[in-house]
């Protein structure tokens, strides 16, 4: 460098550092944007040597949304997936904060070994719960049903069915048929939030760091209780980092693929399965580009609300 | 008496925190101790009774042995498998941190034409479903290998671990400028003008100044970056076919289908692909920690 007689502009230096990183998005992420985007609007199947393309405009689009009966139904699912499991982590997340917040011998032991579900490779994660889930007499969960005497030793229940909960129920058992939610559904999620509420209880803690201690003490003073203090100083405070956290971790679950296919292949189709299936099982590739480009339309449309909502929070 | 009550409360929140602390650990560790158990437990016990066996009886490495018992085809895959991933992982965390840094710093510290839209940008690439381009990536490289097919080149991209690798980096690397950023902006920017004033050019500041300040950045972003890697599963099973370049999550997903269940081999593949990550998760956690929030909180 320093045998440069003149040094690089910033401007010319600036394209140089940025040049290997724009070369690579270049190619790997917006060129094979542009051709999904062309793969969409085609009837695109594969054949020797390459793909067979017909121009068909729109209408692999209108396809799923007005024809395909199995569009809505996975956009319904993966919303429920979403929500629930969303809410779950959240209140997870904060409890354990709260509690990994306090005082007590060990606690640096305990932050420490939280992180052990979320460095688990997803696929160990998928591959584990579903042992634990797995029926008859050898399923851990059924094990420690019997052991806790809630099941009598002669019932083994079917974990991963594809029954609907509380079907019985008027109302809400027709609405959760209809939202497509199985048993295996719910026992997914709990999968899916042990492995990612450790990172939920890291960005809170982090959060919970930002909070001057002396807000407390006032409040201690003005003799305020556990559940006003946390209503009234914790929560309002955290607001910025739960917000990350929500829209960070809504567009995570949206786009949910591995744990629910590893698990159920085809028998859950979230929309990201739903994808997988028309494009690369049964080759439909501009299908299945159009599938996945309305998947991204909806994940940049939620990363756009997060960016302004952020920057705004962000730059004040 | 008032002193007494007091202290009786005070008991009572400890032993309600202790009781907090002791769900918490057993909620995460459980299912982890429980694969731990189920690898070291012979095939017949396993799938025996729970009410009376939940430790093996005659616990056993035998599942472990069989994984690296390369004359047979399951040690075969799965010694190949953790080679590949290990390159994959190591070859993607090479390139996104050096790729990476260079443009983390042009983007933290240098004027760049429409910079506020490129780390927008950088942020959606990050946001964008694996999904979306597992389709244009499948035809595009099918593409490019028929041409290489047709040239007669003895080359191709399906199968390969470079391609794995390509496809990777471009995922992780928008995510690890956008952390790296977040970490050159911590550094003083005076720290850079006294190193400038003392004859250093902008890039002796950087690799002098700014990044050993920033080591710790650059220990997190590459663990994540490693992370990452290490558990990519979409790209690997559409991408890979063989052992010369099927990675640990694709092994692991193969390994038992629908109808057998080898768990035993199953649980101690899993244990062996989840220690280079959670070891690492331990070692460097706070680290870790510090690039989560950098990357995520702070922007």
């Amino acid at each position: 460098m320093a045998s440069y007689g003149r040094e690089l502009d910033d401007h010319r230096l600036a394209r140089r550092l940025l040049a290997p990183s724009a070369i690579l998005i270049m190619l790997v992420v917006i060129a094979p944007l542009i051709f999904a985007f062309i793969l969409s609007l085609h009837q695109a199947e594969p054949m020797v040597g390459g793909i067979e393309m017909k121009p068909v405009g729109f209408s692999n689009y209108s396809y799923f949304l007005t024809q395909s009966g199995l569009f809505w139904p996975s956009v319904r699912v993966t919303i429920y997936f979403t929500v629930v499991s969303l809410l779950i982590e959240l209140v997870l997340g904060i409890g354990m904060a709260l509690v990994l917040d306090a005082d007590f011998p060990g606690r640096s032991f305990m932050r420490a070994i939280i992180l052990i579900p979320w460095a688990l490779p997803t696929v160990v994660n998928a591959r584990m719960w579903e042992w634990i889930f797995s029926g008859s007499k050898y399923g851990a969960l059924n094990g420690l049903m019997k052991v806790l005497r809630i099941f009598p030793s002669s019932h083994d229940a079917v974990w991963l069915g594809f029954d609907a909960p509380l079907a019985g129920v008027p109302v809400i058992g027709g609405f959760l048929k209809w939202l497509g939610v199985t048993k295996a559904l719910n026992m997914i999620i709990i999968a899916d939030t042990w492995k990612v509420t450790p990172l939920v209880v890291l960005l809170v803690l982090a959060g919970l760091q930002t909070i001057p201690g002396s807000l407390y003490e006032a409040a201690t003073v003005d003799g305020a209780g556990f559940f006003r203090k946390l209503t009234l100083i914790t929560l309002p405070l955290l607001k910025p980092v739960l917000l990350v956290i929500l829209v960070l971790r809504t567009m995570e679950l949206f786009r949910v693929f591995d744990i629910i296919y590893i698990i159920m292949q085809y028998s859950i189709r979230v929309v990201g399965v739903l994808t997988y299936e028309v494009g690369m099982k049964f080759l439909h590739f501009g299908r299945g580009a159009a599938l996945s480009f309305l998947i991204a339309l909806f994940i940049l449309g939620l990363a756009a609300i997060y960016v302004r909502l952020f920057y705004s929070d962000a730059e004040r | 008496m008032r002193w007494n009550r007091a202290l009786a409360v005070k008991r009572l929140k400890r032993a309600a925190l202790f009781v907090a602390v002791l769900a918490i650990a057993v909620w995460t560790l459980a299912p982890v101790v429980w694969l731990g158990i189920s690898s070291i437990t012979p095939y017949n016990e396993l799938i025996s009774d729970r009410e009376t066996h939940w430790l093996p009886r005659n616990p056993t490495l035998a599942n472990y042995r069989v994984m690296f018992d390369v004359s047979r085809q399951t040690g075969e895959r799965f010694v190949y498998a953790l080679r590949n991933s290990f390159i994959v992982a190591s070859s993607v965390t090479v390139v996104c941190l050096v790729a990476g840094t260079l443009a983390a710093y042009a983007l933290a510290r240098l004027p760049v034409r429409g910079k506020h839209a490129l780390v927008l940008g950088l942020m959606s690439i990050r946001m964008l479903p694996t999904i979306a381009l597992v389709i244009p990536f499948f035809v595009i490289v099918s593409y490019i290998d028929y041409a290489f097919l047709n040239m007669g080149w003895e080359f191709h991209l399906f199968d390969t671990k470079f391609n794995l690798v390509i496809l990777y980096t471009t995922f992780i690397l928008g995510f690890i400028i956008w952390i790296m950023r977040g970490f050159f902006l911590t550094v003083p920017s005076e720290l850079e003008e006294a190193a400038r004033i003392d004859g250093c050019t902008k890039m002796q500041a950087l690799y002098r100044v700014i990044l050993p300040l920033s080591a710790p950045g650059l220990v997190a972003t590459g663990i994540l970056a490693f992370l990452s890697a290490w558990d990519e599963f979409l790209l690997a099973l559409i991408f890979t076919r063989s052992t010369n370049s099927a990675t640990l999550p694709l092994f692991i997903a193969e390994l038992g289908s629908q109808y057998i269940t080898a768990y035993d081999q199953i649980s101690a593949a899993g244990m062996m692909a989840a220690i280079p990550p959670v070891v690492l998760a331990l070692l460097f956690q706070r680290f870790i920690v510090r690039g989560l929030t950098a990357g995520s909180v702070k922007g």
